[in-house]
């Protein structure tokens, strides 16, 4: 067969590959290969095998034309049929022993033969040794080695910025703490024309920075736009309206406590694209926390009919009965998700949580500390451990814990918040001040949400008998909300503590308002009530 | 002030206005008192005869000092020019938008302007969500309501728009109606003093929305509030510094107000209602009556305020009237909260109490923020020795004004009525804070103090002598402060305080057992005094009665006629046959 012919066949196995023929692909691969014998078109060959679906096959194919050893690319597509297959230490062996350090810097190789014989995509290639990396982190990973994986993945994204699937397992398997995943990304190497790159990297790792870091990074992304190479306006095209970045800043709006907000940028990115996994996720998350049932019965009924196998779909479930405080089913649901995908961290958390809100302790424990386990970059099973602690009085364990979540997210104030009280429990009243002042130096805005905290450093103030502090403090907890019990209680208490009888019976009274049958309230009122009787009358309002 | 004639064009305006937002009741107060302005003689046209004959019968009768134009505080009047429209025609959404509003379809309306960015549109959809959410929570407060019907449900907009507002008013991109509405959102979620501050910059820049007054009105508790506003000179400052006046208590100051008011609005309906309001705290229950049969003449089917002159009616115990009363609001709107509390008046005058706080609890199903329904109820629940209802009742009263010192009162009395005299005695503190120169609220104080558990004399003395010093209609006071005087030993004042006792009793021509007792008392202290004459006096008054009284009083007369004889004076006892 003539040389043209026989280029022309190639043609028509590369078309049958972009059009999906994997048949007919294999047919002419298998007769070029036939013909020529030449190692390219034996990977050529072997790629539509993988194509089609016939690993065994292709790996058999690769294994025997001998050059497997001696080309990384004939190795990596070796592997990736053995990781097919589900056979990861074969896998590991095909890649070739290398080490790699905590850094994720590859030493010790000995992959100097490289030669490559399939020159397609010569311009812009993504690094072989990147993808050979990425998939020793997998391998490692379905192995659960997972510190060896996280190594591996760093590896990868070291080798060559681009591959953003190891960023991407890096940063959804909240493998690295925030330190980490900063210096991971300052240690970056992008090339020339890849700056908007490094700052769309860095919206997605985690977003506990100040509010106006976070949103100057937002507005960098947003005004890039490619008007490098023509000078056109009508060529301004910009990332704002791209999915993974208004994801990214939903998630953020999710974390600022910001729902409803949250909520509105997710709803509208799954009528654009609503298969969008990651904003699925977020929008669950923020529909629970409005309580918005409805919704999330519609979302795990789609979902588990389009992606039974998924374990997002299941989780959804599980949040949909978390909402409607059915802790039962929603556990089994939670459970059935962590089946399915053991490296899915809500899901475990929230089997914790639904545990947790039957006051099932022990067994709440137990699923924060697998995602403990499971996920080191993750601070909120350890934080809810250290909840835990607190609840069943352990203080010293608890305190621990939350030590332990702070430095793994140092900038998350919940985690100060909870330091504080337990130095609030533990009668530590002057450090319990300081810990919820740092709180609220943390909190990105003062909203609602953070009403709590408030309210602990007022009662804190009140321990110190720094009774104007305290008040001035309970009145701002009251600007963020007025139906808290907790609050009324308070105040009352200073002003009865100050001998201010009458403003606190008023505030008694407010307080039992919400709740009627409160003991405390109810016996501090008629004390109250008898000292302002037995203060006989206010001489300014006799002689008024 | 300024002219009738700017004042008609301003308001007739801002009734357009009004109405073109939604607003209905500040429109329908606007064109209330646009009708209610004074016609130019020469502009007099026969329809306009029947209201200028129906008035001046009342301003013979009491109209007492003339009224000149000069304003009270020698003030001049900045007229705010009428507020531009953004557009002059309004776009097509804001029109359906606004069809929608009418037809009570809340959320559709804003839907509809979700897009439109003018500030009048913006306004719309802001104020239609916060109405939806106002909508759901009352059929929330009705599905979910505890004991009472007090449930804790929110409207659940409120969050969100203040978030919007609150950016809005920050880029300065709000209208005064937008301000309003911030006003509202703030007041619900409890922030009384920027709600204040938003109110204020609303009625600044537009004064005509009386809606914002009256919401600015209620977040003005203390007189030191009121004058710390800064509110520019309009004429519409008169209205509210009258209302505010009167909520505060401070009556003759409300009714100057309202007096200066009628040189120009001199048929404004609601002007005579607040008037016969004032007057009604003042209680001076006749002209009430007079200004309300006039009102009721002039416009025949008006629910507002008429349940104050059912209180009237009731007060004076005027069966036939109230009767007719009752039933002529049943026919004009039998669903007003008005009306029921009106006909729950007539049914407790008739001595039906159940009956009457169905009608009572009628009204609150209407309006839950209906003050005077659930102090009524308290005190037919009061009659009705209910004594727990009676109690969450006022409580509920004191919730939504905590300036009602009737509902505090009746805290009081009901915890007396319980036995718990200390609670009582807190009770009845707040009310006399309120009302400071009522006698009954300071003769129920000094009784807290004379019970068993608080044994406080000297504090329920104090407060016999305010009760005194006030109009003590019953009398009690003087006699209570003798009778204490006398049990702690302390026979000078006691004496003084019967001697002004009787000298009352005497002028009112009253007698009765208090009588006896202050004789018999000044008898024995004039004796004791060595003051024979005096004491003779009183024990001859003494022999008119009969009883035991009698009896000492002649052993006594007995006793002292020997001691003259026989000097030097003994111990008449030790002679005592």
């Amino acid at each position: 067969m003539k040389e043209e012919q026989i280029e022309k066949l190639r043609g028509v196995v590369r078309d049958c590959v972009s059009k999906h023929l994997y048949s007919s692909a294999i047919f002419f691969a298998d007769k070029v290969a036939a013909f020529t014998n030449d190692p390219a078109d034996i990977y050529m060959q072997a790629q539509a095998l993988f194509l089609g679906r016939h690993y065994r096959r292709a790996f058999h194919l690769l294994n025997a034309s001998k050059i497997v050893l001696r080309d990384l690319r004939f190795r990596y597509l070796a592997a990736k049929c053995l990781e097919e297959l589900k056979e990861w230490d074969q896998c590991l062996s095909m890649l070739g022993d290398a080490k790699v350090d905590e850094h994720g810097n590859v030493y010790d190789t000995k992959d100097c033969n490289v030669m490559y014989l399939d020159k397609d995509g010569e311009d812009r290639e993504i690094n072989i040794s990147s993808a050979i990396c990425f998939l020793r982190g997998r391998a490692y990973e379905a192995l659960e080695n997972r510190a060896q994986a996280r190594q591996w993945y760093k590896a990868a994204i070291k080798a060559d910025p681009l591959c953003y699937e190891a960023l991407e397992c890096l940063i959804e398997n909240h493998m690295l703490t925030c330190e980490e995943e900063t210096s991971l990304l300052s240690s970056l190497q992008f090339g020339p024309d890849d700056g908007w790159l490094s700052s769309f990297y860095s919206c997605l790792i985690k977003k506990y920075d100040k509010e106006s870091i976070i949103e100057a990074k937002f507005r960098e992304l947003e005004t890039e736009s490619c008007n490098g190479n023509s000078m056109s306006t009508s060529f301004m095209h910009t990332l704002k309206n791209d999915t993974d970045l208004l994801a990214c800043k939903a998630e953020y709006y999710h974390q600022c406590g910001e729902y409803q907000k949250c909520f509105e940028q997710t709803s509208i990115l799954l009528e654009k694209d609503p298969f969008h996994l990651k904003c699925t996720l977020v929008h669950l998350a923020a529909a629970m926390e409005l309580g918005n049932s409805n919704e999330l019965y519609l979302m795990a009924c789609n979902l588990v009919k389009d992606y039974p196998q998924k374990a997002l779909s299941w989780f959804a479930v599980g949040c949909y009965y978390y909402c409607i405080k059915k802790y039962d089913q929603s556990r089994r649901y939670f459970s059935k998700a962590t089946s399915l995908d053991g490296t899915f961290a809500s899901a475990w958390i929230g089997y914790g949580n639904a545990y947790a809100a039957q006051e099932e302790g022990d067994q709440a424990m137990s699923a924060y500390r697998t995602a403990a386990r499971l996920f080191p970059g993750c601070h909120l099973p350890t934080l809810y451990i250290g909840m835990e602690y607190m609840r069943t009085h352990s203080y010293k364990l608890a305190e621990q814990f939350f030590m332990q979540a702070k430095t793994i997210c140092p900038s998350d104030p919940l985690v100060y918040n909870e330091l504080g009280v337990v130095a609030y429990n533990m009668k530590e009243y002057n450090k319990a001040v300081l810990w919820f002042e740092k709180t609220l130096a943390h909190i990105p805005s003062l909203s609602p949400l953070w009403e709590p905290t408030v309210v602990n450093l007022a009662h804190a103030y009140r321990k110190l008998k720094m009774y104007h502090e305290a008040i001035s403090c309970y009145e701002r907890a009251l600007t963020l909300s007025t139906r808290s019990l907790s609050t009324y209680a308070g105040l009352a208490y200073t002003y009865h503590l100050q001998d201010n009888f009458t403003a606190a019976i008023t505030y008694y009274h407010k307080a039992l308002w919400l709740k009627p049958d409160d003991q405390f309230c109810t016996e501090m009122l008629s004390l109250a009530i008898v000292d302002e009787g037995r203060s006989g009358i206010d001489p300014k309002m006799e002689f008024r | 002030m300024s002219s009738r004639e700017s004042c008609r064009n301003e308001l007739r305006t801002a009734i357009r206005q009004l109405s073109d937002r939604c607003l209905y009741s500040a429109s329908k107060w606007a064109a209330e008192q646009l009708v209610g302005i004074d016609q130019d003689p020469a502009k007099f046209t026969p329809s306009n005869t029947r209201f200028q004959r129906g008035s001046s019968s009342i301003r013979r009768r009491f109209r007492t000092n003339d009224i000149t134009s000069t304003p009270p505080a020698g003030v001049s009047y900045v007229s705010t020019p009428v507020m531009e429209e953004d557009e002059v025609v309004d776009n097509d959404f804001y029109l359906l938008a606004k069809s929608y509003f009418d037809c009570r379809e809340y959320r559709r309306a804003a839907h509809v302007l979700r897009d439109q960015t003018g500030k009048k549109a913006t306004f719309l959809r802001c104020y239609a969500l916060y109405l939806a959410g106002e909508k759901r929570k009352e059929e929330e407060m009705i599905e979910l309501e505890g004991p009472l019907g007090k449930s804790d449900t929110v409207n659940r907009e409120v969050a969100s728009l203040e978030r919007e507002l609150s950016i809005l008013r920050k880029n300065g991109t709000i209208d005064p109606f937008g301000l309003y509405l911030y006003g509202l959102v703030l007041k619900e979620k409890g922030n009384q003093n920027l709600a204040r501050t938003v109110l204020t910059e609303s009625v600044n820049s537009y004064p005509w929305n009386w809606s914002a007054w009256s919401e600015l009105q209620s977040m003005c508790t203390t007189v030191e509030i009121l004058n710390g506003l800064t509110l520019s000179n309009h004429w519409m400052k008169d209205f509210f510094l009258a209302s505010a006046y009167q909520e505060l208590r401070m009556h003759n100051e409300s009714l100057t107000r309202y007096e200066y008011l009628q040189s120009t609005f001199s048929f404004s309906n609601y002007i005579q209602a607040q008037i016969a309001k004032a007057q009604y705290c003042l209680r001076e229950f006749e002209q009430v009556e007079v200004i309300f049969e006039e009102l009721l003449r002039n416009d025949p089917y008006r629910v507002e305020d008429v349940d104050m002159y059912s209180n009237v009616l009731y007060a004076k115990e005027c069966f036939s009237a109230l009767s007719y009363l009752a039933h002529r609001v049943f026919m004009t709107d039998k669903y007003r909260p008005e009306s029921c509390c009106i006909i729950g008046n007539y049914y407790s005058l008739k001595g039906q109490h159940e009956k009457s706080v169905v009608y009572f609890r009628r009204a609150l199903k209407l309006n839950k923020n209906y003050l005077s329904a659930w102090t009524l109820m308290g005190h037919e629940y009061v009659e009705m020795k209910n004594t727990p209802a009676a109690i969450d009742a006022y409580r509920r009263a004191v919730d939504i004004n905590p300036r009602d010192y009737r509902a505090w009162y009746g805290l009081g009395q009901a915890y007396e009525m319980m036995g718990m005299p200390f609670y009582a005695l807190h009770y009845f503190k707040k009310s006399v804070f309120l009302q400071s120169n009522d006698s009954r609220l300071w003769i129920a104080m000094a009784q807290c103090y004379e019970t068993d558990q608080l044994h406080m004399l000297e504090e329920a003395i104090k407060c016999y002598r305010r009760a005194a010093s006030c109009n003590d209609r019953e009398a009690i006071a003087l006699h209570q402060l003798a009778k204490l005087h006398a049990e702690l030993g302390r026979s000078e004042e006691a004496a003084l305080y019967y001697k002004k006792d009787l000298e009352r009793m005497e002028a009112e021509e009253r007698e009765g057992p208090n009588m006896v007792e202050a004789l018999l008392f000044l008898a024995q202290h004039c004796r004791e005094q060595k003051r024979f004459e005096e004491a003779e006096v009183y024990c001859t008054r003494l022999l008119d009665y009969t009883g035991p009284e009698k009896e000492t009083a002649k052993s006594m007369l007995r006793g002292m006629r020997t001691s003259e004889s026989s000097f030097p004076l003994m111990d008449i006892e030790h002679f005592h046959p």
